[in-house]
């Protein structure tokens, strides 16, 4: 049976979406007859050092992270900059792990991941690890909000994933492609959803953080707007 | 003009830190105001994705670290300057700890902008960015395509308009004036 260390990138930790979203894959991958995962959560200190180490002693590594300003959070890049010893050890031909990616983002279209596929990819191919694909979600945040009963088929499609890292060593293209939903919106998509993101009724979820907290009447502060400058 | 440097070298003796520095020089004595953040100097937590800065704190970061002065800078720079050596194929931790801390710039409102999902302004006036990269032993020209093409992506997202992008394998000098010609 082969060992999957589950790496979370997500600076909110145990109870982040990318946890949820990596669980549902732990669960295929053991259907699928691979052995528990190891797993580690990033944004904590002791738990990111055990990561470094876990990555030269597992099969398979699976690393799951939300974009953050279009690119991996600053502490799942810190994980990486950790890894650079192991460039040399696959150069001086020990084989590090398969790996493997997830990144799911708050934007609706799976084309804003879709730069940062092209770098984890890279990634891999820097490290020597065999590369089993990155599994693109948008919505992430939605999944906060929604009961677990609404998000089942999204989950089935992940445990499919997990199944098929333990059975073929990657992702299939075609669930991949299923779990990434919307590419890209249609130009008459786009117009449409212009119009309606102007309806306060559609910014709902913010609206209701907004009145909650109290500050809803600051909610265009601009706190950092220069003061006006005088003379020279 | 006035010019904000986020450099994001966590060496301070290194190459690349003295080349960010003589860029920083050569605009200075060209007259322009610059700031320079070496932000391994300051205290910055990291974004936590509370988004705290959207919804508690409208515009500013719930977090009491230097992240409040990066942005201040940053918006009152007409043009900000991200400037990093590629590890591992990217721009460093460091800088990328400071720009996750970036978002209290931009409005949670979601717009469509040239197609796409974004975030709605929170400024009337964002700065020009320029981009500063240090390419080491280790780095080749897919990783600079790459990263300057995921930096671009960023810099719409934050609604800055990217004006230069550069790999500091050319004179100091001819960069600095480059960068001010452009901005």
């Amino acid at each position: 049976m082969n060992s999957l260390v589950l790496l979370n990138g997500s600076p909110r930790g145990e109870r982040s979406n990318s946890m949820k979203m990596l669980a549902r894959v732990a669960e295929g991958w053991e259907r699928g007859g691979g052995r528990t995962p190891e797993v580690l959560h990033l944004a904590q200190r002791s738990e990111f050092d055990r990561a470094v180490q876990a990555f030269g002693e597992s099969d398979v590594v699976l690393l799951g992270m939300p974009l953050y300003t279009d690119a991996m959070p600053g502490i799942v890049k810190l994980y990486i900059e950790a890894l650079a010893p192991r460039v040399e050890v696959a150069a001086a031909g020990e084989r590090n792990p398969t790996l493997g990616f997830l990144v799911q983002s708050g934007f609706p279209e799976a084309l804003h991941s879709r730069l940062l596929e092209r770098y984890l990819e890279k990634l891999a191919r820097r490290l020597g690890s065999p590369y089993a694909g990155t599994i693109v979600r948008g919505w992430g945040e939605a999944l906060q909000m929604m009961p677990d009963e609404a998000n089942k088929k999204l989950w089935a499609r992940l445990r499919t994933l997990g199944e098929q890292l333990a059975r073929d060593g990657r992702f299939g293209e075609e669930e991949l492609d299923a779990v990434a939903g919307t590419e890209r919106f249609s130009a008459l998509a786009a117009a449409l959803l212009s119009v309606a993101l102007r309806l306060p009724a559609v910014q709902f979820m913010w609206n209701r953080r907004l009145k909650k907290n109290g500050v809803w009447e600051r909610r265009f502060a601009a706190p950092y707007r220069p003061a006006l400058r005088t003379g020279r | 003009m006035r010019i904000t440097i986020l450099n994001g070298d966590p060496d301070p003796a290194s190459a690349f830190q003295l080349y960010v520095q003589q860029v920083a020089g050569r605009l200075a004595d060209s007259g322009h105001t610059v700031t320079t953040l070496n932000l391994r100097d300051l205290d910055l937590k990291g974004c936590s994705g509370c988004f705290g800065c959207w919804v508690k704190t409208p515009g500013e970061c719930v977090k009491r670290d230097d992240s409040a002065r990066v942005c201040r800078a940053v918006i009152d720079s007409s043009l900000t300057v991200l400037a990093s050596p590629i590890v591992m194929g990217f721009t460093t931790a460091l800088l990328k700890r400071a720009t996750d801390q970036m978002i209290p710039l931009v409005h949670p409102y979601f717009v469509v902008q040239g197609g796409e999902m974004h975030h709605r302004p929170r400024y009337a006036k964002y700065p020009a960015l320029g981009l500063l990269l240090g390419a080491g032993s280790n780095c080749d020209a897919e990783d600079i395509e790459i990263a300057t093409a995921i930096w671009k992506r960023t810099a719409r997202n934050l609604k800055f308009r990217t004006v230069f992008t550069a790999v500091a394998d050319r004179s100091a000098k001819e960069v600095a004036d480059e960068l001010a010609r452009v901005a």
